[in-house]
């Protein structure tokens, strides 16, 4: 399995709290869910979710990167068999704003990687398209 | 194998850059043959004929003969799982980070 979803999205803040907003757990259960989330790299954590008849409500996921000089964060990201990496970067826009970019993967092997890498967020827009065909 | 019963993952038949050009190529035209998708890369015919094969069994392509030549054309309805997927975490995450707005914005005031 191969994708990619990409976000930006801009608040009015400074760098060094959208960083806490991104690796502290108690700031992370006020936007995402309950979490026993370190930014340590090789921490395994969970995020909880509502349980409901399909899902069991609990995200698995490992710290990969945590790299504060360049605002960089990375974890995996596991819902039962599907396993995605989250890539978290933080900008300074300047003027007090910071832009907070996520790209959302998922992938089943390398090779996937790769072609993810390649091609996939210019085709992605076609996809669109292609359905309302 | 049929069209409502594919064999692959349509996420496995999409990682490969090759059959997304395929895909690409088959949605501009209706039906083409294969010697005319074989020209557009730098490959050989078994090639690309594999790279179709693998399309097929995830529902994605449908073909058929015509005298001697194999036609492809496109069945775009299993990508609609590809994008249910980006629909539903884009979703989860824009409420996520809407939440995040009001809190970075509350502790600035």
């Amino acid at each position: 399995m191969s994708l990619q979803l990409t976000l930006d999205f801009e608040y009015k803040t400074t760098i060094e709290k959208a960083w806490n907003a991104l690796t502290n757990s108690d700031m992370l259960a006020k936007w995402v869910l309950p979490n026993d989330f370190k930014p340590e790299v090789g921490h395994q954590f969970q995020f909880r979710a509502e349980p409901n008849q399909y899902w069991d409500g609990v995200i698995n996921g490992e710290v990969l990167v945590v790299d504060e000089a360049n605002r960089l964060l990375s974890y995996s990201w596991a819902v039962g068999e599907e396993k995605h990496t989250v890539n978290w970067t933080v900008q300074d826009l300047g003027n007090g704003k910071v832009n907070l970019h996520l790209e959302q993967t998922g992938f089943s092997n390398v090779q996937g990687l790769e072609g993810a890498r390649y091609g996939w967020t210019n085709w992605h827009g076609e996809l669109g398209k292609l359905l309302a065909q | 194998m049929n069209e409502n019963n594919p064999s692959r993952d349509v996420f496995d038949a999409i990682a490969d850059p090759t059959r997304r050009r395929l895909i690409q190529l088959l949605s501009e035209a209706d039906e083409i043959p294969l010697h005319e998708l074989t020209v557009q890369f730098e490959m050989g015919r078994t090639a690309v004929s594999k790279h179709l094969t693998i399309l097929k069994e995830a529902g994605l392509v449908v073909d058929r003969k015509v005298g001697r030549e194999t036609r492809y054309r496109l069945n775009a309805g299993p990508l609609k799982e590809v994008q249910d997927w980006v629909s539903y975490y884009r979703k989860f995450w824009l409420t996520n980070m809407l939440r995040l707005q009001q809190l970075l914005e509350e502790e600035e005031e």
